[in-house]
């Protein structure tokens, strides 16, 4: 019936390949993002690891804020205050003040140079309560590259390091501990399994 | 015709959601209260008896949390991803400058399940107080019960029209329009809570005509009393390079102080999530983000005999 329906409606044919198209994209988001991580899984797991040693000597985050990936807001935290700046990847301040904040300019910059050439927004430490117990992840945003359509917003692939394996139900969702009755919800997005320590999500939210 | 209605219609709802408040008075920033009356009282307290109104709060955690922030006001955190950073910035004020009075309103409210705060009376619906502290993946707020109760009771409690379509709690709308502020309903919410005359220039839609914002915010801080700044946070974080960007606030913060490094770079300091954060912004960047400036004068209370 509906294919005799097609038939006699030719934009309806249409709408109905765009409508299974995009079925067919979003059903293939799980396998694009695990393929994506293991094409990527070297450069990424440099950047986590890079991020996690540099953020034993000060509590930072990076982030992009421009299309070309030339500006950084680099965030910076002591015990009395949390400093904001903003540097293109080139300027010499950059360095100064990396170094004067204590943070290993060569290597800082070497980790931005790698965000840069995978197109990775941001890269951050967030802190979490489980069961009441504070806990850390690294959160880790990649510009998505797809067709866009008008006045949508960006989104990013969205990876979660933790230290410790988590847990995931049978559909491969992140969840709050052994009993499996809440999904870990991080920034309101639900997450997926990529490894016992690495969870995906595709969001709005890049940081 | 059609031109002049929509003019004559256009200012009318700019006016309608404006907060345009004046107030003449100005002076130094008074405390009601100190810290340590706040801490003597609390650890005279000892312990409470758990609430039923409160059924996820333990009344050892809840206290802890009170002193903690009556002990650290700087450390109140909204939670990530929230709309509560206006209920946050206004909590600024009891925190700083009447800490006892604010600690007795939160246990009294944890007691009886409602308090008269100021000229309000809070009493929160049942949604709200089975969903306080049970907010997770909100960062420091997820353990910290008190805030969690504080928070949702003010969104619960003042309604604007942003609120229109969701007045009722559901779980999740901490994130969502349930908890929206505008700038009409956070200066409406310092005058019923708090008392405080205020003066406050701004609007939800476009930008207020305050001359130079460096200047103006300026002579603010000269004022004494508390400075907040309604502003569009995402506009911060993202390069325009001179395309158009439609902008609307999205963020308050106490402003705390402001100089100008050169002609081109204003540092300025401010407290926000938790945090006082110093950023530095262009002159430019400084006017496109500010749609509201709220001058409380921190020094006129005259209504502190609430508490049930």
């Amino acid at each position: 019936m509906s294919h005799m329906f097609i038939q006699t409606f030719p934009e309806m044919k249409k709408l109905f390949y765009s409508l299974a198209l995009l079925s067919l994209m979003s059903s293939c988001a799980t396998t694009n993002m695990t393929n994506y991580y293991n094409q990527n899984q070297a450069q990424l797991d440099v950047i986590h690891k890079s991020f996690k040693e540099l953020y034993k000597s000060r509590e930072f985050s990076i982030e992009f804020n421009d299309k070309n990936f030339e500006h950084i807001f680099l965030e910076m935290f002591t015990d009395t205050l949390r400093y904001i700046y903003e540097f293109g990847i080139n300027e010499p301040r950059l360095k100064d003040t990396l170094a004067k904040f204590n943070l290993a300019p060569a290597k800082t910059i070497d980790l931005i140079t790698r965000m840069k050439a995978i197109e990775c927004k941001g890269v951050s430490n967030m802190t979490y309560y489980g069961d009441g117990k504070e806990s850390n992840l690294v959160f880790m945003a990649i510009k998505k590259k797809d067709i866009r359509w008008p006045f949508t917003p960006q989104k990013y692939y969205v990876l979660t390091y933790y230290d410790q394996p988590q847990y995931y139900d049978k559909d491969g969702r992140l969840v709050d501990n052994r009993s499996m009755k809440r999904l870990k919800k991080l920034n309101g997005d639900i997450f997926k399994r990529v490894n016992s320590r690495v969870a995906y999500t595709i969001s709005e939210h890049a940081r | 015709m059609f031109r002049r209605n929509f003019f004559v219609r256009y200012f009318s709802l700019l006016f309608i959601l404006s907060g345009f408040f004046l107030s003449s008075n100005a002076g130094d920033t008074v405390s009601i209260s100190t810290r340590q009356e706040a801490i003597n009282y609390i650890h005279n307290i000892k312990t409470i008896a758990p609430s039923s109104f409160w059924p996820h709060l333990k009344p050892e955690k809840f206290l802890r949390n009170v002193l903690e922030d009556i002990n650290n006001p700087n450390a109140l955190y909204q939670g990530n991803n929230t709309n509560f950073c206006g209920y946050a910035a206004l909590t600024y004020m009891p925190l700083h400058y009447d800490p006892l009075g604010h600690a007795k309103k939160l246990i009294a409210l944890y007691q009886y399940g409602e308090v008269l705060y100021g000229k309000a009376h809070l009493k929160p619906s049942a949604a709200v107080r089975n969903a306080a502290g049970n907010l997770v993946y909100k960062g420091a707020l997820d353990v910290r019960g008190a805030e969690q109760m504080w928070l949702l009771t003010l969104a619960d409690h003042f309604k604007s029209y942003l609120n229109f379509f969701n007045r009722k709690y559901k779980a999740g709308d901490e994130n969502s329009f349930w908890a929206g502020v505008s700038y009409g309903k956070f200066n409406r919410m310092i005058r019923t809570l708090l008392g405080y005359e205020l003066h406050a220039r701004g609007s939800d839609l476009r930008h207020p005509r305050l001359g130079d914002i460096y200047t103006y915010l300026q002579e603010q801080l000269t004022l004494g009393g508390t400075t907040i700044v309604f502003q569009n946070n995402a506009y911060l974080r993202k390069k325009a390079k001179g395309k158009f960007k439609p902008g609307y606030p999205t963020h308050f913060i106490v402003l705390q102080s402001i100089r100008k490094i050169n002609d081109s770079l204003i540092t300025m300091t401010y407290w926000d999530y938790g945090f006082e954060t110093l950023r530095q912004v262009s002159p430019a960047v400084l006017k496109k983000i500010i749609f509201g400036v709220t001058h409380v004068h921190t020094n006129l209370p005259g209504n502190e005999k609430v508490i049930l």
